[in-house]
């Protein structure tokens, strides 16, 4: 602190020197105490995630979750970029090259954007999977038990999803009996004609019928396929151009996926009658890897790190939410909703940090980045580059490990 | 005992002449004056030093997927893989925090900033595993009934239940 000792004769007035306490500007030392403080929020959120997640009983692979890491790698390497960047505009603006400060400026703001459309990507990519924290109950499932089981058929039982699965049955029983109706109920086609009687009403409501096809809908309603009369299977003939024409024949992957849809349908209705076998753990873990399966089938020993290695490029196979996006049944991810909840935290705080520093940068875009606006540039270099210094430490702790 | 100096007229900065006696430069103050002196040795060399910097964080990037790799020889062991990733991430950190943010460079307060926030990271982490981390040690068995398990577990339980003791799974 600066004393004054004033001397009682011939001096001038007192020349007191304001001394800083550091060798610092004001708005350097203020950021620095902001990033420490910073410093303190992430090191809580990572420190938790990093404690909740070698704390749990399980905890799902990457590729169960639909996390990618090259796209992760990707985005740390738009980061670093970023980082030099904004470093290079300070270095221009120390030596008053304006023109070059904006534009590296400029680029560190793109890059920035590309960070935050690749994070949005990412994003969009576990929504349509229903990955995410959810009230009352999401459709994640920790365990293959009752109540997985239970969800399941709740969903299959919601009445427009009733309705399409029907019409999809329907579909895959057309493509298999084909244009011409069956001249003989056998056991082999008696479920795909119920299929079709089923369907028939609701799925001909829209379509014109002739006088005797509209009466041999009234013959047909309440029909079972395994026990139709003469009459029966007359209305069935008539009305079957109808059906040929409204059912579009389904390709050989979609009917594939249509029989995993009934075995799914089978098991999880197995639970509804008082049956042994209903609440096997193995049935619904299959049930589960029909409707999203993981990149390494169950079963395997426990190479947590190892075998989520070798599908790192591959490509994640397809279960019954991928194939029909309207479908969506419950999923079965064991540590799934605790990886979600962490997962969307620490991202989410970071993307809103990168947002807050892109507007930083907006704004900086549109003043005269000369030597008096360098201590400026620094300043919001040191923020970003403690952006760019979280996601460094996220890049790891959440795709890889 | 304080002196009157008569002032120097080399004396750059006469306004800054402190009345007890000497003179103060308060160079580090002016941000021009600080980029002509502090940063000169490295002005010419400070891009490239970043370049050099930029390099390095990629290749490191690089070698935390070398982990993924089939070269990695501790697959078996998930755990040196993690302190592997660990190490990598310290180190770009430290790249970044020394270089970008320019603290190699700045005086010793840094040391009042990163030491305690260090500490602080590691003490509030540490903090936290006995009640969170470690939390499925008091589970009651309620809880237990309801809480995720690797599936094959669950099956493995659901068998030697079906079929009692006689069943040994591995």
């Amino acid at each position: 602190m600066a004393t004054a000792h004033a001397h009682e004769t011939h001096h001038s007035p007192l020349a007191l020197e304001y001394e800083p306490g550091l060798p610092l500007t004001n708005g350097k030392l203020i950021v620095w105490l902001f990033l420490s403080t910073e410093i303190m929020f992430f090191a809580g959120l990572i420190g938790t995630y990093i404690v909740l997640r070698f704390g749990a009983p399980t905890w799902p692979k990457p590729h169960d979750v639909h996390l990618s890491e090259p796209i992760g790698a990707f985005n740390t390497f738009v980061l670093i970029c970023s980082s030099v960047t904004i470093v290079l505009a300070f270095e221009a603006a120390k030596q008053n090259k304006a023109g070059l400060a904006k534009a590296w400026m400029l680029a560190t703001f793109l890059l920035g954007s590309v960070f935050l459309g690749v994070k949005a990507y990412e994003y969009d990519a576990k929504f349509a999977h229903g990955i995410y924290p959810w009230k009352p109950h999401s459709p994640i499932h920790e365990r293959p038990d009752y109540y997985y089981g239970q969800a399941v058929r709740d969903r299959l039982a919601e009445p427009d999803i009733l309705s399409r699965t029907g019409a999809l049955y329907a579909q895959a029983a057309r493509t298999e009996l084909g244009e011409t109706p069956p001249s003989e109920i056998t056991t082999a086609n008696q479920q795909l004609v119920q299929d079709i009687i089923i369907w028939l009403p609701s799925g001909t409501a829209g379509a014109d019928l002739t006088e005797e096809q509209k009466t041999a809908l009234t013959k047909l309603q309440g029909a079972m396929a395994g026990m139709l009369t003469a009459e029966q299977s007359e209305a069935l003939a008539e009305l079957w151009p109808v059906v040929v024409a409204q059912l579009e024949p389904l390709s050989a992957e979609e009917m594939h996926a249509v029989q995993d849809l009934k075995f799914v349908s089978d098991k999880v209705n197995e639970t509804q009658q008082n049956n042994p076998s209903s609440q096997n753990p193995a049935t619904l873990a299959e049930v589960g890897q029909k409707i999203m399966p993981s990149a390494v089938p169950h079963g395997t020993t426990s190479d947590h790190h190892g075998s989520a290695q070798g599908e790192a490029g591959e490509a994640h196979p397809e279960g019954l939410n991928d194939k029909f996006d309207w479908l969506k049944l419950p999923i079965l991810i064991p540590g799934g909703n605790m990886w979600a909840s962490t997962y969307f935290l620490l991202t989410g705080f970071h993307a809103i940090h990168v947002a807050v520093g892109l507007i930083v940068f907006i704004i900086m875009l549109f003043l005269y980045l000369g030597r008096k606006r360098a201590g400026l540039i620094e300043n919001a270099g040191l923020y970003w580059h403690f952006v760019d210094l979280v996601w460094i430490f996220l890049f790891p702790l959440l795709y890889l490990f | 005992m304080a002196e009157h100096k008569p002032s120097d007229p080399e004396h750059r900065h006469g306004a800054e002449e402190v009345a007890h006696g000497h003179i103060v430069h308060r160079e580090d103050l002016r941000v021009d004056h600080q980029m002509e002196t502090e940063h000169h040795e490295h002005d010419h060399g400070g891009l490239a030093k970043y370049i050099y910097v930029f390099i390095a964080l990629c290749v490191l990037t690089g070698a935390s997927f070398f982990t993924y790799s089939e070269y990695w020889p501790f697959r078996d062991e998930p755990r040196v893989g993690w302190a592997f990733m660990m190490a990598v991430s310290c180190t770009k950190a430290m790249l970044v925090i020394l270089f970008f943010m320019h603290v190699k460079y700045e005086a010793n307060w840094k040391y009042v900033l990163t030491i305690p926030a260090g500490m602080m990271s590691i003490f509030l982490m540490l903090m936290l595993v006995p009640d969170i981390g470690m939390r499925t040690h008091w589970y009651s068995e309620e809880r237990e009934l309801h809480s995720a398990e690797p599936i094959a577990e669950v099956i493995a339980e659901y068998e030697t239940g079906q079929h009692g003791d006689a069943k040994q799974h591995q």
